[in-house]
């Protein structure tokens, strides 16, 4: 029998944390919650009546194009915008009858980091604690720790100008976190970071979400399957989609064969229960429940489809979002 | 410390590391510098005349008071220079949300902003004060004169910070905030130009024109009138910035 070269990747069965499927399933209390918030700017409704929870512990992943409502989610949340109805609660308070709580709890980072050039990281990062309410004998160990926790030890001294792209983000991320904040709010913090700027980004984002709770907004995919709990779609204001990030996809696979085949010839196979055409040689993959990927590898290279590559597909969070931003008809949440 | 003292001493510390503002003090002291010798070599000259008039100008009308009524008309150029980054620069650079979203309120952003400015004015006037109160070793100064021309100039400093700091949070780009914030300067400067030209001294217009309330300073007259007009002018202003900054929250950019 030949053996074909079979490559498995299965990112995604990686993932420590349980899954979070629904609102009404969280774990922990939630430490935000968007009651019926709509926020109307230069005459139009910007977002329509959102609710959305976030718990202490859990990245929520906030997708959405370009305009879909994202940046004025986010800066209601982070106390910069009223809502023009509804209520944005912090722990069961009104954000914006107590900002001195906003003060404390909450750590923003816009989608430009606001950054004091012509200061030094660690100058910067000591005026921040204090803005965010760090009593003045606890900044220096405030400071001391985030630049630690951000990898900036090198560069605490160097004027921001004088910084690359990645650790100007860096000290971005590290001014939203610095007063230890119960709620961080990350508005494409990737957006212009290289690969390995990005992928290193994503590791700081997963770590704070083990003690905080952290919302993420992004149009980058792959961005909220690494970093995410649970993700909400936005479009044109409206929340379209809140589910896991990474949906159930045991059963899904994506898998690439040498050999043309049709629909047919994969649901010839006991253990497949459809299949669809990805492009020329990859399909995507769906197995009957209870049936194991490897009896599917061997009953591949047993037909000899000439098995080149067999992943776990994450499309699915992919089709639904595209599903969602080509269309305005509200898709069924998962 | 309070947030409106923490951004004041940030904003400090942020002119003290950039080249304008040491560059900006640097003329300004050297300017009036030159205009100290030049009025001191001219009293010296004048000096031997006078003596024999009665109640003849002294050092203080003639040099110190000179001096400070000149730096007063150089703060109207050079107050919208200071004042212009506070907000405009921090909205340019998209540096705002970090202020907006610290739970800070409005007023106390622009408090601090304004105190931040109005300190290094100050500093300035110190610096120039400086030079006629060293003759204080060499001769009499009319020390209540130069107080109250000092406090004068405090005020209208204030009034004119004031003035910076509204017209940096409503323009979008730093120069076109020093521009409005001279503008409206010199507007409430020669406001009463017309009446003045027709003789009349005494009329509601005058009372709104800047020179009507600074010129008692200068010749040592503190009154409560003119230090109402100038408070009123920077509690004002400082107002407007507030809500400017309020409408700027609800902006989408």
């Amino acid at each position: 029998m030949r053996r074909d070269r079979v490559l498995i990747t299965a990112l995604a069965l990686r993932r420590s944390k349980p899954e979070q499927s629904e609102f009404v399933s969280i774990p922990n209390p939630a430490i935000l919650a968007l009651d019926h918030v709509s926020r109307r700017l230069a005459g139009r409704e910007v977002v329509h009546d959102l609710n959305l929870n976030v718990s202490r512990g859990e990245v929520l992943g906030l997708l959405g194009v370009n305009g879909a409502g994202k940046t004025t989610t986010l800066r209601m949340i982070a106390g910069v915008l009223a809502p023009s109805t509804g209520a944005v609660r912090l722990d069961g308070a009104n954000l914006y009858e107590q900002p001195e709580r906003a003060r404390r709890c909450i750590g923003y980072l816009p989608e430009t980091p606001p950054l004091h050039q012509e200061l030094s990281t660690e100058e910067f990062l000591a005026f921040c604690a204090r803005l965010h309410g760090v009593a003045r004998k606890a900044v220096v160990a405030a400071v001391a720790r985030t630049l630690e926790r951000c990898e900036l030890g090198e560069v605490r001294r160097r004027p921001i100008a004088a910084l690359s792209k990645g650790f100007r983000q860096r000290v971005g991320l590290a001014q939203a976190i610095v007063h230890e904040p119960e709620l961080i709010v990350l508005d494409e913090p990737a957006s212009g970071l290289d690969p390995v700027q990005a992928m290193k980004l994503r590791e700081l984002v997963r770590g704070f979400g083990q003690d905080h709770a952290v919302i993420l907004s992004t149009h980058v995919l792959p961005d909220v399957s690494a970093c995410c709990d649970r993700v909400a779609i936005l479009h044109r204001g409206e929340l379209r989609y809140s589910g896991p990030a990474t949906p159930n996809v045991a059963n899904t696979l994506r898998v690439g064969v040498a050999r043309t085949t049709g629909a047919n010839d994969w649901e010839s196979l006991p253990m497949v229960a459809s299949a669809e055409a990805i492009d020329g040689i990859h399909w995507r993959v769906h197995l009957r429940p209870g049936v194991s990927i490897e009896a599917f590898a061997v009953a591949v290279v047993e037909r000899g489809l000439g098995l080149l590559e067999l992943r776990l597909d994450t499309a699915p969070l992919e089709s639904t979002f595209l599903a969602i931003a080509t269309a305005d008809a509200p898709a069924q949440a998962a | 410390m309070s947030a409106t003292a923490l951004i004041a001493r940030h904003e400090w510390r942020r002119l003290a590391v950039q080249p304008f503002a040491w560059l900006l003090a640097a003329v300004v002291i050297a300017l009036m510098a030159w205009q100290y010798l030049l009025a001191l070599q001219g009293y010296l000259d004048l000096a031997p005349k006078l003596g024999g008039l009665k109640d003849a100008p002294g050092v203080t009308d003639l040099v110190a008071i000179p001096l400070l009524r000149s730096f007063g008309n150089l703060l109207v150029l050079l107050v919208p220079l200071i004042t212009m980054r506070t907000l405009a620069g921090e909205r340019g650079a998209q540096t705002l949300p970090l202020l907006l979203a610290s739970g800070v309120g409005n007023l106390r952003i622009v408090l601090g902003k304004y105190f931040g400015a109005l300190g290094f004015v100050l500093v300035l006037i110190t610096c120039v004060a400086l030079m006629p109160l060293a003759l204080a070793f060499g001769t009499t100064l009319d020390l209540g004169k130069i107080t109250a021309a000092l406090f004068g100039l405090a005020l209208f400093a204030a009034a004119l910070t004031a003035i910076g700091i509204v017209a940096s949070a409503w323009a979008a780009q730093p120069a076109l905030a020093a521009a409005i914030a001279l503008t409206i300067t010199l507007l409430l400067a020669v406001v009463d130009a017309g009446a003045r030209l027709q003789g009349i001294a005494n009329s509601g217009i005058n009372y709104l024109a800047l020179p009507t309330h600074l010129e008692p300073f200068f010749r040592g007259l503190v009154a409560s009138v003119d230090i109402v007009y100038f408070v009123l002018i920077a509690a004002v202003t400082l107002a407007l910035a507030a809500r400017r900054l309020d409408t700027l929250r609800s902006r989408s950019d």
